[in-house]
């Protein structure tokens, strides 16, 4: 199929299925990832190579712009660090539960690596809705997601960026592959550091009084791009520069004018990440369903377990009731963005196998539809108990 | 129906606004908000006084972020919000107890002896309505596309 009616094809139904979902009360994502499955289905596979670049894009303006424009710096220094228990003991269970599943099901120690990675993050937008609904925003369990959530994309990069770099080696590295692999890792921090702090602001105070049009949303995606290239220098992976430019340049006032992230924001939104979710969607391989059923429902529930089961455990630690803590390890469940982006670059990198993938999409997909409705039941209980106590 | 008249400005009226810097154009009376300001008496402010943007002041005076329409209304009306407006960041500023927990930070500022052509040329080319002006990093106004169609048509009226 001629690459310009695919690409059409592919932002028209993501954003009609998108719009299907959201009004039936889920999440856009599922509507974007359905629209690649049925493409996927009726019409082609995905071996556009032009589509595969739009995708690559797709993924790196996801984590850009959760770094340009959802995390600050400050909230990081503010976020009490109580919540690193709960938030380390989830990624922890989830990552373990990951691990192991793909060592009891003999996929090797990398992919069993980037299964436990692409089992660790949450995605904690999905049980806002519900958070407000029951007004359990500002409740303990409510806030302390929302702090836990602060630190889960740090970390989850984090895990990326090492499990990246491990796979160039493609196998479990010696003492001195992880000394450069932490000197990679350093090397990267540093230069972009540097960057961060003493050239982006003046470049900005500069490219400001540039003539030419459009000069500081320009500079912006330059910024995603240059910082995305960089780490596949560093032998990162591009998503991971594509975040962690995105945090250096989201306390610069002329960067994050309004105007100029409304424009990022339409172009990571209005295309490139529904077509990566829509891609992701193509490449799923229905058929496992059929013939690797005990594997998906494996990953599906240790999935969500290691989360609730880790979430459970790190509140109690810190003193959270039964209840509170059950909400919160329920909370902590839905998966969405970082995880679809961790099995696309392990996938790319030829470590993620068809059936692991196609599994942890529906395993996404899963999470999105039932972590919600848990989380409802559990909050209702409580009300019924404090019913029946009275 | 009433027309009036356009006209450019005059040479002399040019070389007038030349002149101008920031500081000479800017609001100066400026209501502000510290960092420990509860919400409810930022939301109270807004409701007494018609401005669309209050700077955030820390505690040493020093300009750390703004507070406009949009957070005020963001913050009252979260609950009634589309879903894809329920972000990581909008719900923990939705959970913000003070100033400082629902204000944008790092503000775009302009310094104070900026000339009133570049201030112009700065708004008009990034969409920026108003700005907080500083010196050396303390508040001391804000300017607005008000401010400087106020100054150039005073101008073009004298010259």
């Amino acid at each position: 199929m001629e690459d310009l009616l695919l690409l059409l094809l592919i932002v028209f139904l993501a954003k009609v299925f998108g719009e299907v979902i959201e009004r039936a009360g889920f999440p856009a994502i599922l509507g974007e990832i359905s629209a690649g499955i049925v493409i996927g289905v009726l019409f082609i596979e995905p071996d556009s190579e032009v589509l595969s670049f739009f995708a690559e894009l797709g993924a790196i303006f996801l984590l850009f712009t959760a770094g340009y424009r959802e995390v600050h710096i400050a909230q990081l220094r503010s976020a009490s660090g109580k919540a690193l228990i709960p938030t380390i003991s989830q990624m922890f269970f989830a990552f373990g539960s990951g691990f192991l599943l793909g060592l009891v099901f003999n996929l090797g120690f990398l992919q069993s690596i980037f299964m436990g990675v692409a089992f660790s993050p949450t995605s904690i937008g999905v049980v806002v809705k519900t958070l407000i609904d029951f007004d359990y925003l500002s409740s303990r369990p409510g806030t302390m997601m929302l702090t836990s959530a602060i630190f889960d994309d740090i970390i989850g990069i984090f895990l990326l960026s090492i499990v990246v770099t491990m796979a160039t080696y493609n196998q479990a590295p010696s003492g001195m592959q992880i000394l450069i692999i932490a000197a990679k890792l350093v090397g990267y921090m540093v230069i972009m550091g540097f960057l961060g702090l003493k050239v982006f602001p003046r470049l900005f105070t500069c490219v400001q009084k540039m003539h030419v049009k459009e000069s500081i949303f320009a500079f912006v995606i330059i910024i995603a791009l240059f910082s995305a290239y960089l780490a596949e220098v560093f032998g990162l992976h591009a998503v991971i520069g594509a975040f962690i430019g995105g945090l250096l340049i989201s306390d610069i006032p002329l960067a994050k004018i309004s105007n100029v992230q409304s424009k990022v924001s339409g172009l990571a939104y209005g295309i490139f990440v529904p077509i990566f979710f829509a891609f992701i969607g193509m490449s799923v391989e229905l058929e496992i369903v059929k013939t690797s059923g005990l594997f998906i429902a494996l990953v599906v529930v240790l999935a969500l377990l290691g989360k609730l089961i880790g979430g459970f455990i790190g509140t109690r630690l810190i003193g959270f009731d039964y209840h509170d803590s059950l909400v919160f390890g329920l909370g902590m469940m839905p998966r969405a963005g970082v995880e679809l982006v961790v099995i696309s670059a392990g996938r790319t990198m030829g470590i993620i196998g068809d059936e692991a993938f196609s599994a942890i999409v529906l395993m996404v997909v899963i999470s999105i539809i039932v972590s919600p409705i848990l989380l409802k039941v559990a909050i209702m209980n409580k009300g019924i108990f404090g019913r029946s106590a009275n | 129906m009433t027309t009036i008249e356009t006209k450019s400005l005059s040479d002399s009226a040019k070389t007038k606004c030349f002149g101008v810097s920031v500081a000479d154009i800017m609001s100066k009376d400026v209501i502000t908000f510290a960092e420990d300001d509860p919400v409810e008496d930022v939301i109270g402010i807004f409701e007494m006084h018609h401005f669309h943007t209050y700077p955030v002041l820390s505690a040493n005076g020093e300009l750390v972020g703004t507070i406009d329409q949009n957070i005020v209304l963001e913050v009252l009306l979260f609950n009634r919000v589309p879903r894809t407006r329920h972000t990581h960041l909008a719900a923990i500023r939705s959970l913000g107890e003070d100033a400082k927990g629902i204000m944008m930070p790092h503000p775009v500022t302009i310094s104070y002896d900026t000339d009133l052509y570049n201030a112009a040329d700065m708004m008009l080319k990034h969409y920026i309505d108003r700005a907080c002006v500083t010196d050396d990093g303390k508040l001391v106004g804000i300017v607005s596309k008000r401010d400087v169609i106020n100054e150039v048509y005073r101008t073009r009226g004298t010259g």
